[in-house]
């Protein structure tokens, strides 16, 4: 009885937290969206107004385009890099240090890596276009905003990819690729018939987890593009940046933030039935 | 495969050389436009006085070191509790899916009618405890044998103590990695001190945004920035690398 009411206050802080600071905004985004609010004047009920513009606003729907064109080109090279990189440095010499190298994207300076990509790709001024006099022009060009914005994004995230799948090769027991190869397969048949469908649990797990992370990420976009040229990288949750800090419509805001929740929801929940379908990941309770 | 692999380490390590380089660019090598000029110049670091950088820096790392601590603390505390048959990983499993990134509206709400706006506690408070840290300490856990727990539970210790004495030091090695992954998910926050803070309590990311608008074509003072700003994390992760590793791959282990 003790040992309960101990379990329960070691969980207390966490709770506390999360109940104020995730919980009670989730819950209270509902009421903001019934408001017509600029951040600082007192905010007027307007009723379902707001969301009744969401059906009829067409950059939301063009921004819900952007993004999952963006997701569409960044997901499936994510999936592919950090299997095919995984598979490469399993058991290799350099296999730590490559790891080591992926991953620190991820953790350096974000703010840092805008500045560092701004330098050395700029079209107009930057390192490789003076080196190689090949530039993207990712500066006025729409697709090539988009695409700079989905390299920027594979340059951060695939480490986490290729730690991932490297994991969950590792959990392939030995016995069975040997018997394959006992059985005459080349070591190419062993990876394509073998070792990958043995990934796509973990693969469905990235997948999931991408996506999420493709639908509400956008600080990439803040930092190199803004959502331009023409609106050409205006993803989701930069439309909602904009909305409600640069343009001061907090109650609107509220509204598209809970158009991206849904639109997350749907989404990884078709992943997730696809997930369970195919006896994917557990999360052990 | 190796050919593909080679070409995106390149791929990856070029703008982090890039920025190494830059940082310690004499003035001359640009006015010049003579990029092959091997010179090392500390002038960049020195122009960085009075850009705001400093102060900056001083707030990123109180703001992030009390996060961290209150994340791994509460983590810890959650994680064993969760281990203990109390059911909150539900929750955990649903708020890793949303990030604070799209909660900041109703969140500056919240700090709004709570004063908290433009005070450090904005930048510490909702960040206390993370849902990524639950579980990754949650996953080093399951690693420890319920008999280790079992038997100092006979002991007539508390759970406590077993948390403090006991699981806290077994987990030291998982407690650095994780806590060196939560720094750097806090010190890497853009979009949200920028909306919750104004220039006074601005953090690293904030100003270095700032002087990418306002001076774009200063190269090195921009490299050096950015190399200045990256550096605790840098040198966090060169001493732990291995480690940060192997507890991130244990923690997806399917």
């Amino acid at each position: 009885m003790r040992s309960r009411w101990q379990t329960a206050l070691l969980a207390f802080p966490a709770l506390v937290v999360f109940g104020a600071f995730s919980v009670l905004p989730l819950l209270s985004v509902v009421r903001y969206a019934t408001w017509r609010w600029s951040g600082v004047t007192e905010p007027v009920p307007v009723g379902l107004l707001n969301l009744a513009r969401l059906v009829s606003d067409g950059a939301l729907w063009r921004s819900l385009g952007t993004t999952l064109l963006f997701m569409f080109v960044a997901l499936p090279a994510f999936l592919v890099l950090s299997v095919v990189i995984a598979m490469a440095i399993e058991g290799v010499r350099l296999e730590r240090f490559v790891k080591a190298l992926l991953f620190l994207p991820g953790l350096i300076t974000v703010g840092g890596s805008a500045i560092a990509w701004y330098l050395l790709y700029n079209p107009d001024f930057g390192l490789v276009v003076e080196l190689s006099g090949l530039a993207l022009p990712w500066t006025t060009v729409p697709w090539a905003a988009l695409l700079f914005v989905v390299l920027f994004t594979l340059w951060q995230q695939t480490g986490y990819g290729v730690l991932v799948t490297s994991a969950s090769l590792r959990g392939i027991p030995r016995e069975v690729k040997e018997a394959a190869r006992i059985d005459g397969a080349s070591e190419h048949q062993v990876r394509l018939h073998i070792t990958l469908p043995l990934l796509k649990p973990t693969l469905l797990f990235l997948l999931v987890v991408g996506t999420v992370f493709a639908l509400q990420s956008y600080t990439a976009v803040y930092l190199l593009t803004r959502g331009g040229p023409f609106g050409s990288t205006r993803v989701l949750g930069y439309y909602l940046y904009e909305t409600a800090f640069e343009r001061f419509e907090l109650g609107y805001g509220a509204a598209v933030t809970l158009f991206v929740m849904l639109v997350t929801l749907a989404v990884a929940s078709v992943q997730a039935k696809l997930l369970a379908r195919r006896g994917g990941v557990e999360v052990q309770g | 495969m190796r050919a593909i692999t080679a070409a995106f380490c390149l791929f990856v390590a070029l703008p982090i050389l890039w920025l190494v380089y830059a940082a310690f660019l004499p003035a001359e090598a640009l006015v010049q436009a003579n990029l092959a000029t091997f010179g090392v110049s500390f002038d960049n670091f020195a122009a960085l006085w009075g850009s705001g950088l400093w102060r900056a820096l001083g707030v990123s790392v109180s703001a992030t070191s009390l996060v961290v601590l209150g994340q791994l603390t509460f983590g810890l505390g959650a994680a064993y509790a969760i281990r203990n048959g109390f059911r909150l990983l539900g929750l955990v499993m649903v708020l890793l899916a949303l990030p604070t990134e799209l909660l900041i509206i109703p969140l500056y709400r919240q700090l709004q009618s709570l004063a908290l706006l433009d005070t450090l506690a904005a930048l510490i408070l909702p960040f206390l405890a993370s849902p990524l840290v639950i579980f990754l300490l949650l996953q080093a856990l399951r690693r420890i044998p319920r008999e280790t727990i079992e038997a100092a539970r006979l002991d007539g210790a508390g759970e406590l103590t077993i948390v403090g004495r006991i699981v806290a030091p077994m987990l030291r090695p998982e407690l650095l990695a994780t806590g060196v992954l939560a720094f750097a998910s806090h010190w890497n926050l853009v979009l949200y001190p920028r909306v919750m803070t104004s220039e006074s309590l601005w953090t690293v990311q904030a100003v270095l945004t700032e002087l990418l608008r306002t001076r774009p074509f200063e190269w090195g003072l921009l490299g050096a920035a950015a190399l200045v700003t990256s550096l605790p994390i840098l040198l966090l992760y060169s001493l732990f690398e291995k480690r940060i590793v192997q507890v991130f791959e244990a923690g997806f282990r399917s």
